[in-house]
């Protein structure tokens, strides 16, 4: 068969852009190393035809040993869910995640955390020196925060301890408002993080403080209640918009749920969306209501579930720039199969192809399409 | 039974096609010269030749016929995207300049099925494409990515 040069090559030019349109991300990894061309026909490509979307990543740990986790990843760019297969982590406790990508493993002696986009760099460091069973975690500009979550025999519910990376010890600090001292837990707080600040809201109250891990210190309160009707309220942060989701009418009743965008000063809401609901069904489990539901968001995705172990449906929502919300739901094809000794993990991550090539690079890795 | 229109479409390289107009306007681009009403003529194709236009008009006509199952139209579909990649970049091109969303998405869904799972030069055998990196670049590359060679 003749080799042909570029110029002649049969598929090229905005033909190639548009069919790299219709290749999943994992596969444009090789196809980046075909050719200079193939390579900036997927740049173009990515830019122009159909760009990377937030990933959802979904953690399953068996709670037998070796406790093994095992991922699962939905990429919406091409609507395919994607089994990822990795060296395994050392288990250190149950595995959590507080918001975004940031996964966590906390025990009496050792805290093991994660917030790289495919967690790949896994970091181990003593446990705080207040043991907690059920804390706010969060990563914010480089330090670990620890808020809360305490026993009944430790002095101060409230206790706060950042991790400084430099120095690699555990810092007292200014504890928790006093006002949150019966909500005190990852339980009852909602958190977001940005570049420099962490954000915690008490669900059922949206009384909200701030947190600066550099100065110390906590700032508030504020009061995120745009609508008086809010029972239930989650925060988060990503692509520089924090965002409150805000359910109306009781646990066993949800008759709607909204979305509201929020100013990082002034604390000013401003509705972005409303639920459609349809969807809002989904989110109800048959026990529990609505009282917990599962929110991560990374770039301008948000996915929603009933709390995570039971989650057959996700609730899908992409913030439009100018504007808007586009709503959707999915079928969870990470759904264990009803086999309740497994812990599950939700996480979101912008996924860009480089991040993707460094992943595939380290060559203990594997991505394959669920099929 | 109410007669339909026939038009006529001429390609690049002269050959007429005459055609129900309720099949050609799966054309986005006839469509509209039919709603502008300048088909009085045959309509000038001159981006696509007759071995081409041969193949849309095969799919369109499958896909227009009545009694057809999704079973049969997938074995359809299946057995016409089967050709050489030369042939079905000539079909894209085609369905592109003809505006025929759903033949481009076939046809872009059926190339990416070839570029999935394969490894680069697995690619470069399937679509005869020359490496253009330096061997400097190409040994940075299997360096790094040694498990995208096996």
């Amino acid at each position: 068969m003749a080799i042909l040069l570029d110029d002649e090559a049969p598929i090229h030019g905005d033909v190639l852009e548009t069919i790299l349109s219709h290749v999943p991300l994992i596969y444009l990894v090789p196809a980046s190393y075909v050719s200079k061309s193939w390579s900036r026909a997927i740049t173009t490509s990515l830019q122009c035809f159909n760009k990377a979307k937030p990933w959802l990543i979904i953690h399953t740990q068996c709670t037998r040993s070796p406790y093994d986790i095992s991922v699962r990843a939905y990429d919406p760019r091409s609507h395919v869910w994607i089994e990822i297969s990795q060296p395994s982590i050392k288990y250190v406790s149950a595995l959590r995640s507080s918001h975004s990508n940031l996964l966590y493993m906390l025990s009496p002696s050792k805290l093991s955390f994660s917030f790289d986009p495919m967690n790949i760099t896994w970091h181990h460091v003593d446990a705080p020196r207040v043991w907690r069973t059920d804390p706010i975690v969060s990563h914010v500009g480089g330090s670990i925060i620890i808020a809360g979550g305490t026993c009944d025999f430790e002095d101060d519910p409230l206790a706060v301890e950042v991790y400084n990376t430099e120095t690699r010890t555990w810092e007292m600090c200014e504890s928790m408002p006093a006002i949150l001292k019966d909500s005190a837990a990852s339980t009852w707080l909602s958190i977001a993080t940005t570049r420099d600040k962490l954000i915690v809201t008490e669900k059922f109250t949206g009384v909200t403080y701030c947190f600066d891990p550099k100065l110390k210190k906590w700032a508030g309160p504020y009061e995120l209640r745009p609508d008086p009707r809010i029972f239930h309220s989650v925060i988060g942060f990503s692509n520089n918009r924090l965002i409150l989701i805000g359910m109306i009418g009781d646990a066993e009743n949800v008759t709607r749920l909204k979305i509201w965008k929020v100013d990082t000063e002034s604390f000013e809401c401003e509705e972005l969306g409303e639920m459609p609901s349809e969807l809002i069904k989904k989110l109800k489990s048959e026990t529990f209501g609505v009282s917990s539901i599962s929110v991560c968001l990374a770039g301008d995705y948000a996915y929603m579930s009933k709390s995570s172990e039971l989650a057959e449906e996700i609730v899908g929502c992409e913030f439009i720039n100018g504007g808007g919300v586009r709503w959707w739901s999915m079928k969870n094809e990470a759904a264990g199969d009803g086999n309740r000794s497994e812990r599950v993990v939700f996480t979101c991550s912008v996924i860009g192809l480089g991040d993707l090539q460094r992943a595939m690079s380290l060559g203990n890795r594997k991505f394959a399409l669920k099929l | 039974m109410s007669s339909t229109k026939l038009l006529t479409l001429k390609t690049s390289d002269g050959e007429e096609f005459k055609l129900d107009e309720a099949v050609a306007v799966k054309s986005q681009a006839i469509k509209n010269m039919v709603e502008d009403d300048c088909v009085s003529n045959a309509i000038p194709l001159p981006n696509v030749d007759s071995k081409t236009m041969t193949k849309v008009i095969e799919y369109w006509k499958k896909h227009s016929e009545e009694g057809v199952s999704k079973d049969q139209l997938n074995d359809f579909d299946k057995g016409f995207l089967e050709v050489h990649h030369s042939v079905l970049y000539d079909l894209l091109l085609a369905a592109n300049y003809l505006n025929d969303k759903e033949l481009v998405d076939v046809i872009c869904q059926e190339v990416a099925d070839r570029i999935k799972g394969k490894t680069p030069e697995e690619i470069r055998k399937e679509f005869d494409i020359k490496n253009d990196f330096t061997p400097e670049e190409e040994e940075k590359i299997r360096q790094e990515n040694a498990w995208a060679f096996d």
